[in-house]
C-alpha cells in the first residue's frame, strides 16, 4: 500500500481556485517530485500536506490514517525561501526547531553535533546565523529539517544556492533518507534535478494535476517517436516528409517528432541518403523539461498570479 | 493546544527578549527618562531670564522706595543677583516727562521694565507697568508681590496695628491639603501626583515597548519566512499564544523591576521621606495595578501581533499601526490630565471603558479613593474586551502571516475576519 495518498484535494482563495481536485499517491521507498511553475499550486498543496491549510475538499491519508495536527511532528519541511532567526546561534536554532517538533534532550543535541560535523560546520556551532554564508545557512536549514528524524520530508527547491560539492552532499543525504523508508517529496521547477532524483512525479499547472506517475514510464510514453539529431548542414527538407509531425530547429541540433517509432529508421535513412553529416542521432529519448514544456503549452492559458 | 510546543516558543521568546542586552538597557533607561522629563518640566516652569532683570521703580509716594528696598532684602524667594533695581521718586507730571527719555532704554532692553507707583496706589493698589514686553509675567509678579507687601504695611502703619497684624495681612493663603478616606484623614503632598504621573508613563512605555517588540518579531518571522518552518511544526494559534505569553512575561518582569524600588521606598521606613512626597496605596491597589497591566498587555500584544501579520515590512506596519497607537495615546493624555480633577465624568468614564481604563484607572486611583465597584467594572470590561479582541486578532494573525506580496487593504483584512476557517 502507498504510504501517502492524496485524494481530491481542493483549496480556494475567494474566487481563485489554487488547487483543483488533485489526487495522487506517493509510493514507498521513492523520491516523489512535485513539479510546476511558480504559482502553479505547489506551495498550497504542500501547505495542505503539512496541515497549515485545511483543504476545502478532499483528504490526505498517511500510512492508512487521515492526517491530524500531530502529523506535523512526523514532517520535516525545507521551505523554498530560507527561514532562520538571524540572531540565534546555530546550535540554539537546531535545538529550537527540534523542540517544537517534540524532540529535546541530549540525544537530539548529540545528533545535531553529528550533522554539523558531517556538513563541516562543527566549529560554527555557537556562531550567529547572520554570520554564516548563504550556503552555510542553507545547510543549517536542511539539518533542522531532518534533525527530528521525520518520516515524511518535504523539500522545496533544496539545491538553490548550494555549490556543487554541497549539492552532492545533500543529494547523498536525500538518497540515504530514501533508503531509510522515508517518504520524500521534492518540489522544484528545476526539471534536471527532478529528473535525476525522482522516481515518481506529479506535475501541477494552474492548480490542476496535468501528469503523474512513474517517471520512467512517463518518459517512455512521451519519448516515443522523438528524435534528436546533431548535424552539419541544412535539413529543412524534412518538414516535407509525410511522417514528420513536428520539427524544432535549434541550429546544429534539431528535435523531430515522427508519427510512429518505426519511422525513426526511415528518417535516418533519408538523412544519410541526402548526405547530411550526422554527429549524433538519438531516438526515443526525451527530458522531463521537454515533457513539461509540451504539456504546459497544451494547457497553457494565462499564468496564475501570486503564490499562495 | 500543545503545551510542550507552546513552551518551546515561550522559551525562545524569553531567550530572545528577556535575556537580551537591549532589555536591560531599555529597562534601566526608562525610569531615567521619566525622572528627566519631570526635571525638565520643573526647570521650564521655574525658568527665568538668565541675565539679571533690570527694572526701575518710580514712586510718587515719598519714602516708599526705601521701604521697597528693605522688603526686597527680606524676601527669601527672590535672589538679589537676579534683579538690578534702581529707584526714583518724582511726581506724576515729572515722570511723564522723563518716560520719553527712558523709552530708548526700554527698546534696547538695557531696562526691562519700569513700575510707576502713583499716590492713589495707597487707596486702589493700581500701578503702571512699562515694558517692551508687558506680558512677561515673571518680573511683574515678583516685583508686584514685594510692592504689595510694602503698600499693605504703609496702609496700616498709621492705624495702631502691631507688626503681627500687618504680617498677617501680608501673608498669602496657603492650602494644606488633607486627604479624606473612609479610614482616616491625613495630610497629602505631591506623592500621589508624582505616582500618578509615574504610573501613566510606565504603563504607556510598557505597552509601547513590548508592542513594538512583538510587532518587529512577527514581521521578522513573516518576512524571513521563518513562519513557514514554524507552522510546519506548530499551529498558528500555538505560535501566537506562545509569543504573547513570552512577551507578557518579559513585560511584567520589566514593570516589576521598575516598581519594586518604588514599593520598597514608599512602603517601608528604610528611607525617611518628607511627608510631602509620601502616598498611600494599598496592597489591593498594587494587585489591581499588576492584574490590570497583565490584561492590558495581553490585549495589546494581540493587536500588535495582528498588525505585524498584516504587513511584511516595518515601514508599512508603522503606517498601519495608528489605530492601535491611538488606543494607547488617547488614554495616555487623558491620564496625564486626570490630576486636574480625578472625579470629573471624563476621568470616571475613561477609567472603566475598554482600552482607556488600562492607563487611566491606575493614574486615577493614586489620586482619589476609587469605589471598589469601579475597579470590578474596569477588570470585567477589560477581560470582556480581551475575550472579544483575541479571536479576531488571532484570525487576522493566522491568515496574514502566510500572505505575501501586495499590501492588503483594510477592507480585505475585514474580509479575513469574516472567513470561516
Amino acid at each position: 500500500m502507498h504510504p501517502l495518498k492524496i485524494k481530491n484535494l481542493t483549496k480556494n482563495f475567494g474566487e481563485l481556485c489554487a488547487v483543483n481536485h488533485i489526487s495522487f499517491d506517493v509510493p514507498e521507498n521513492s523520491i516523489f517530485g512535485l513539479i510546476g511553475r511558480n504559482g502553479a499550486g505547489k506551495t498550497t498543496t504542500i501547505r495542505m500536506l503539512m496541515n497549515i491549510y485545511l483543504p476545502d475538499e478532499g483528504e490526505i491519508i498517511f500510512r492508512g490514517e487521515k492526517i491530524t495536527p500531530e502529523f506535523k511532528d512526523y514532517v520535516g519541511y525545507l521551505p523554498e525561501e530560507r527561514g532562520l532567526y538571524k540572531k540565534m546561534s546555530v546550535i540554539d536554532t537546531l535545538l529550537f526547531f527540534a523542540e517544537i517538533k517534540g524532540k529535546s534532550g541530549s540525544a537530539v543535541k548529540k545528533k545535531a553535533y553529528e550533522y554539523l560535523e558531517r556538513f563541516e560546520l562543527l566549529d560554527r556551532a555557537s556562531s550567529k546565523i547572520q554570520d554564516l554564508s548563504k550556503g552555510n545557512q542553507q545547510k543549517i536549514q536542511f539539518i533542522s529539517t531532518i534533525l527530528h528524524d521525520p518520516d515524511f520530508i518535504i523539500l522545496d527547491e533544496p539545491f538553490s544556492g548550494l555549490d556543487p560539492i554541497n549539492t552532492e552532499l545533500l543529494k547523498d543525504i536525500i538518497l540515504e533518507m530514501k533508503g531509510k523508508n522515508k517518504v520524500i517529496i521534492l518540489s522544484t521547477h528545476l526539471m534536471d534535478y527532478a529528473e535525476k532524483l525522482c522516481d515518481h512525479i506529479a506535475m501541477i499547472d494552474h492548480g490542476k494535476l496535468i501528469l503523474h506517475g512513474d517517471l520512467e514510464e512517463i518518459k517512455k510514453k512521451f519519448s516515443e517517436g522523438k528524435i534528436t539529431v546533431i548535424h552539419e548542414g541544412d535539413i529543412s527538407f524534412i518538414n516535407q516528409l509525410p511522417y514528420v509531425q513536428k520539427v524544432a530547429d535549434f541550429g546544429n541540433r534539431t528535435e523531430i517528432k515522427v508519427n510512429d517509432s518505426h519511422h525513426t529508421q526511415d528518417l535516418l535513412k533519408t538523412l544519410v541518403e541526402r548526405n547530411v553529416i550526422i554527429n549524433k542521432f538519438s531516438a526515443n529519448e526525451t527530458s522531463l523539461h521537454e515533457i513539461f514544456v509540451e504539456l504546459a503549452e497544451n494547457t497553457g492559458s494565462e499564468q496564475l498570479k501570486g503564490e499562495f | 493546544m500543545n503545551t510542550n510546543k507552546v513552551k518551546g516558543i515561550i522559551k525562545r521568546e524569553l531567550k530572545d527578549k528577556l535575556f537580551a542586552k537591549s532589555f536591560i538597557i531599555m529597562t534601566l533607561l526608562i525610569p531615567g527618562i521619566i525622572i528627566l522629563s519631570i526635571g525638565i518640566q520643573a526647570w521650564v516652569n521655574s525658568y527665568e531670564e538668565e541675565s539679571a532683570s533690570k527694572a526701575l521703580i518710580v514712586s510718587e509716594i515719598p519714602g516708599l522706595t526705601k521701604e521697597i528696598k528693605e522688603e526686597f532684602k527680606q524676601d527669601k524667594s527672590i535672589k538679589a543677583k537676579d534683579y538690578i533695581i534702581s529707584y526714583d521718586e518724582m511726581s506724576r507730571a515729572d515722570f511723564e516727562k522723563s518716560i520719553k527719555k527712558l523709552k530708548p532704554l526700554l527698546l534696547d532692553e538695557s531696562l526691562n521694565g519700569i513700575i510707576f507707583i502713583p499716590k492713589m496706589a495707597l487707596k486702589n493698589k493700581e500701578l503702571i507697568y512699562y515694558s517692551k514686553n508687558p506680558k512677561n509675567r515673571a518680573l511683574k509678579s515678583k516685583l508686584g508681590s514685594v510692592i504689595n507687601n510694602v503698600l499693605v504695611a504703609k496702609y496700616f502703619s498709621g492705624r495702631e496695628l502691631n507688626k503681627a497684624d500687618i504680617a498677617f495681612a501680608k501673608k498669602p493663603i496657603d492650602f494644606n491639603s488633607m486627604k479624606v478616606s473612609a479610614e482616616k484623614i491625613q495630610e497629602e503632598g505631591f506623592g500621589p501626583e508624582i505616582l500618578s504621573f509615574g504610573f501613566t508613563f510606565l504603563l504607556y512605555m510598557g505597552l509601547m515597548l513590548s508592542g513594538t517588540l512583538i510587532l518587529r518579531s512577527v514581521i521578522e518571522e513573516k518576512s524571513n519566512r521563518i513562519v513557514e518552518v514554524l507552522l510546519s511544526s506548530v499551529s498558528s494559534g500555538d505560535l501566537m499564544v506562545g509569543k504573547i505569553i513570552g512577551a507578557s512575561i518579559t513585560s511584567l518582569a520589566q514593570m516589576f523591576i521598575w516598581l519594586v524600588p518604588v514599593i520598597i521606598i514608599f512602603s517601608t521606613s528604610w528611607f525617611m521621606l518628607p511627608v510631602k512626597f509620601t502616598f498611600s496605596i494599598s496592597i489591593w491597589e498594587w494587585l489591581y495595578f499588576f492584574l490590570n497591566f497583565l490584561i492590558g498587555i495581553v490585549t495589546f500584544l494581540g493587536l500588535f501581533a495582528a498588525v505585524g501579520a498584516i504587513f511584511d515590512n516595518d515601514q508599512d506596519a508603522q503606517s498601519g499601526l495608528w489605530p492601535v497607537m491611538m488606543l494607547i495615546m488617547i488614554p495616555f493624555f487623558i491620564a496625564l490630565s486626570v490630576g486636574n480633577n480625578p472625579d470629573n465624568s471624563l476621568a470616571v468614564w475613561t477609567s472603566v471603558l475598554p482600552f482607556s481604563s488600562i492607563i487611566v484607572m491606575p493614574a486615577r486611583m493614586t489620586l482619589v479613593d476609587v469605589p471598589v465597584y469601579q475597579f470590578v467594572i474596569s477588570i470585567v470590561v477589560n477581560l470582556a474586551t480581551l475575550i472579544v479582541i483575541f479571536p479576531i486578532a488571532g484570525k487576522i494573525y493566522r491568515i496574514g502571516i502566510l500572505m505575501t506580496g501586495k499590501k492588503p487593504t483594510w477592507k480585505e483584512v475585514a474580509g479575513w475576519v469574516k472567513l470561516k476557517s
